[in-house]
């Protein structure tokens, strides 16, 4: 009976694994040392990670990154005072990953003295790189080669007293080459490569204090946000993957280009928050304000050629916009009983959108003037949910909620200024209802069921492809054994989204089932499979040769089965080993080729309607502990990526690394 | 009398009886010194200092009900006189879900990040806080988490884990951000894009934004020109969030087909309800240069220059 277990979970399972480094085992013992008045458990992997590819790079780059050399793969470090009256500090934490050139790195720390101040520091880098769209099988446009950095800080003083006070200091930049396009000189010209070096910042600062007064505790916080974005572009002569040159007899060239978009925002914000607890209910609030602007420019300069005349086109334009956002939310909850909770949640959303500028563009050929006028967006939504929690028994209990939302969206294309004409604003409201109930489960200790249901109607949604009729049913069983733990979840959604040309709907469909064994400490098996149905219809309109064609579906079909499976058995407490197996595949509609389509699509849709992809990774993992402080690891992971539709994309890459793992 | 006022009084009535049903009295019970925990539990006692209640121990100020052991696992008199045993305490592993909430509850409601609590959908769906806090257990220091944060949340949300196995992801496994980078597992309030209503639990950015754009601040804007449906029903319009087999995780394999989804003038939509403009006639589908829709729609996401986001 086990060994049908652990096959049906082998041959089954579900997703995603961690990458085959860094090796969750630490060396050392995790009691640690004490040394003087504190308590310390350290340790650090480092090794050398290497990578072979064949295929395409690019989409390898894209979607594992990792490189050769050597890196600090992880480390740890805990130091805790054992009376918790350390001098300076009581406790530290820290942890990295990936240090010394890994596409994925970070950092985490927390330095605390108990009652007088808290530290938390937490720094990424991702080296993100993408190849661009892909457009009907082949590379496509806005290449990025870029390096996001992020950090944020957070200072608690006093953490534990009825007085507070917080600082915080969070940035990101973004930072590297990129290439994008520009179209010249009109909708008929064709289409350029521009190359960009991206510079991106973004930071904010924050201040805040928390206190009690009269029993209602209140917490309040500024921040002020920053953000720049210098980034230009010129124009690209070659070397932009997937562009289609141009043939000599283009209407359209550009021989010179150039472009700076400089913006500068700012986006200072208030929040402030109350809570009141009683025996039988507690109230809290929380209302904010933020007051985005951004400032910019955007001096565009392009010379060329169409239709056989010198074209100079410049195009200058400046000002800001602004968007308010004022919110307020109220919680109310009800708790007669241990058993019973009814919560009311009411919900109010201001988002102004709004500027203070008119633009000009000017054609020097045409000597044509364009004048542009901002556009006004404002969205008003009230909200109010009522929750309802019954544990009737330990066996049953129910839950139910019911939720109301009104959205007012207006908008303006042309605002008065400078005398210019308005135009008339428009608005548009809509109404969702929206109520669930479900019902849990839990006939014996270890095994528990629950179902629910949602079901909504929406008066007016925005988009065509906006939840409007939409009803979504889940299910989840687990059963839950201390050596054995199966679940199996079933959900489903589904919108219909009627309208007058047309109509749209998505269903969307998932199944899965996912459990762990481990009948003894030294062995483990994990396994799951997830099978994920999506499929819409929506229609549409669209022209050829300035026909228009309308009266068609876009018919978009995904079924992407997941497996993972993984085992780890440990020898004699002192080899562990670990093996597993991902493999992804979207079997789209179940054809290999664009030739035999489906529904009344014309060709250019039937070619893309679905896109069978398979992508797998199994690895392997050995680690050896050496003595008690140090331990030796190796690792390989393959990754392999193919699309049915295009050659193009696909790639196989042999990844591994060997490290040591110490304690000191 | 209306049908609401009629509702009211039932429910009104309904709770009270609920409540009366459940006073019943305890029999007596006191605090002990915290010292008559350790003759049992000495494991536990000797590595407490590691665990972050242990902040309230070390300042020796705090009243029994809020301190060490007790705190917790309520008076530990009847405990200590009946030699054990879990009837006799306030034992977790025994407590059904909306009492572990509440005990928890007791110190740790105060917060923002948990004001929304009582109407998330964990809590609604029967989970406790030590369905994913283990404080005795935990390998992880800072938040006493069963498991390291991503494999406890895959655990249960397995088609999510699905989706993080993906060749375009965001890079969770990875370690580069995690689960509450963007979500509340303690509740959130009502979103401030689409209806105010889904998605559940993903949290917001401090001025009440989505939380894609905590890293994607260039999107942020505001812009002159916003693409009203990103403003309106939020990124996920055209994105997966978590994972997809598409390039920039979209929800479609090919740009195009996204944009005449919705750019199809079909009535009752858009602004102004007369339908989301389509394209103009100088476009030409056949041509496979007008099938690259960013291409020249650079600035897809808001621009300050062009109403047509060219540039």
């Amino acid at each position: 009976m086990r060994i049908t277990i652990l096959l049906i979970l082998i041959a089954s399972v579900a997703a995603a694994q961690p990458p085959v480094a860094p090796s969750p085992d630490p060396a050392g013992e995790r009691a640690g040392e004490n040394v003087h008045n504190y308590n310390i458990v350290d340790s650090f992997e480092t090794g050398y990670r290497f990578s072979t590819v064949g295929g395409s790079d690019a989409q390898y780059r894209s979607s594992v990154n990792y490189g050769n050399g050597i890196r600090l793969l992880g480390s740890s470090l805990i130091v805790t005072s054992r009376d918790g009256h350390g001098s300076l500090f009581d406790q530290i934490t820290l942890s990295t990953q990936g240090l010394g050139n890994d596409p994925y790195e970070s950092a985490s720390l927390r330095v605390e003295k108990y009652r007088t101040y808290r530290y938390d520091m937490s720094w990424r880098q991702n080296d993100y790189f993408n190849p661009g769209l892909v457009t009907g099988g082949g590379n496509g446009q806005h290449l990025l080669d870029t390096q996001n950095r992020m950090q944020d800080h957070n200072l608690t003083l006093f953490p534990q007293s009825n007085l507070k006070f917080f600082l915080g200091y969070s940035g990101s930049t973004q930072s590297g080459p990129s290439y994008s396009s520009i179209q010249q000189f009109d909708v008929t010209g064709n289409i350029f490569p521009l190359f960009s070096n991206v510079h991106r910042v973004w930071r904010e600062y924050r201040l805040g204090n928390e206190f009690q007064f009269f029993g209602i505790r209140v917490n309040w916080m500024h921040g002020w946000q920053d953000f720049k974005d210098d980034t230009g572009a010129v124009l690209a002569t070659s070397g932009v993957p997937g562009a289609v040159p141009l043939p000599p007899e283009s209407p359209v060239n550009l021989t010179r280009f150039r472009a700076s978009d400089p913006n500068h925002g700012t986006n200072p914000y208030w929040r402030a928050a109350i809570f009141a607890q009683r025996k039988l209910f507690n109230v809290n609030g929380r209302f904010t304000y933020s007051g985005g602007r951004r400032a910019f420019v955007v001096d565009e300069s392009a010379q060329g050629v169409a239709s056989s005349l010198t074209r100079v086109q410049n195009v200058v334009t400046l000002g800001d916009a602004q968007r308010p956002v004022a919110t307020g939310n109220l919680n109310v909850n009800f708790t007669p009983t241990s058993k019973l909770t009814i919560a009311n949640s009411t919900s109010v959303y201001n988002i102004r959108t709004l500027g203070d500028s008119l633009f000009t563009q000017f054609d020097s050929a045409t000597q044509a003037t364009t004048v542009l006028f901002y556009n006004y967006l404002g969205i008003r939504t009230v909200a109010n949910d009522t929750n309802l929690n019954y544990q009737v028994s330990p066996l049953v209990g129910f839950m139910a909620s019911y939720h109301f939302s009104d959205r007012l969206i207006s908008t303006q294309d042309q605002f008065t200024f400078a005398g210019a004409v308005s135009s008339s604003p428009a608005e548009q409201s809509n109404q969702l209802h929206s109520g669930q109930i479900g019902v849990r489960i839990t006939p014996w200790k270890p095994l528990s069921v629950l179902l629910s249901a949602e079901i909504g109607t929406d008066s007016h949604p925005f988009t065509p492809v906006a939840d409007a009729d939409y009803h979504a049913l889940t299910a989840r069983v687990q059963y839950r054994a201390k050596a054995f733990r199966l679940l199996a979840t079933a959900n489903s959604n589904y919108n219909a989204n009627s309208v007058s040309l047309t109509s749209y709907g998505s269903q969307s469909r998932t199944y899965s089932v996912s459990g762990s064994w481990t009948p003894r400490s030294q062995f483990t098996v994990d396994a799951g499979f997830n099978r994920a149905h999506t499929y819409s219809i929506g229609g549409i309109a669209y022209f050829t040769d300035a026909q228009l064609i309308q009266g068609q579906s876009s018919i978009y079909l995904s079924n992407i089965n997941s497996i993972y499976a993984g085992v780890r058995y440990e020898i004699a407490k002192r080899i562990d080993l670990y093996a597993a197996y991902t493999r992804v595949q979207d079997l789209g509609d179940g054809r290999d080729s664009a030739a035999a389509g489906i529904g009344n699509s014309p060709a250019v849709f039937q070619a893309v309607q679905t896109f069978p992809v398979a992508f797998q990774s199994p690895m392997a993992r050995l680690s050896v502990k050496i003595n008690e402080k140090l331990r030796w690891n190796a690792g390989y992971q393959y990754y392999g990526y193919r699309a049915d539709f295009t050659s193009l994309l696909g790639y196989r890459a042999n990844t591994g690394y060997t490290s040591l793992s110490f304690s000191f | 009398m209306s049908l609401a006022v009629r509702t009211s009084m039932l429910l009104v009535i309904f709770c009270t009886g609920v409540f009366v049903a459940n006073a019943q009295d305890k029999p007596a019970n006191h605090f002990v010194e915290n010292t008559v925990c350790r003759t049992c539990h000495p494991i536990i006692w000797s590595n407490f200092y590691k665990n972050p209640h242990f902040k309230s121990v070390a300042s020796g100020k705090e009243p029994p009900e809020s301190t060490g052991c007790q705190g917790c696992h309520g008076p530990g008199l009847l405990h200590a006189q009946n030699g054990g045993g879990a009837e006799t305490i306030r034992a977790f592993t025994t407590l059904p879900a909306e009492q572990v909430l509440d005990a928890c509850l007791r110190c740790h409601s105060q917060t923002l990040s948990r004001a929304n609590i009582r109407s998330s959908q964990h809590t609604l769906n029967g989970m406790a806080c030590t369905s994913c806090h283990s404080i005795h257990g935990s390998q992880s220091v800072r938040a006493l988490l069963r498991k390291p944060q991503t494999t406890l949340c895959e655990g249960c949300h397995t088609d999510v884990r699905a989706q993080f196995a993906m060749p375009f992801k965001h890079r969770v496994e990875e370690g580069v951000i995690s689960c509450t980078d963007c979500h509340n597992p303690h509740g959130t309030f009502a979103p401030t894009w689409r209806m105010a209503s889904r998605p559940h639990q993903v949290d917001q950015a401090a001025p009440n934004e989505e939380p894609c754009l905590k890293c994607h601040a260039d999107k942020r804007g505001p812009f002159i020109f916003e693409h009203l449906g990103v403003r309106v029903d939020g990124c996920e319009t055209c994105h997966a969030p978590h994972g997809s087999t598409n390039s920039r995780l979209l929800r479609r394999p090919v740009v195009f087909t996204l944009c005449l989804e919705c750019h199809n003038g079909a009535g009752n939509f858009g602004r102004q309800g007369t339908g989301i403009p389509s394209q103009t006639p100088k476009h030409n589908m056949a041509d496979p240069r007008y099938q690259n829709c960013t291409a020249c729609h650079v600035r897809i996401h808001g621009s300050n220059a062009d109403s047509s986001f060219l540039r």
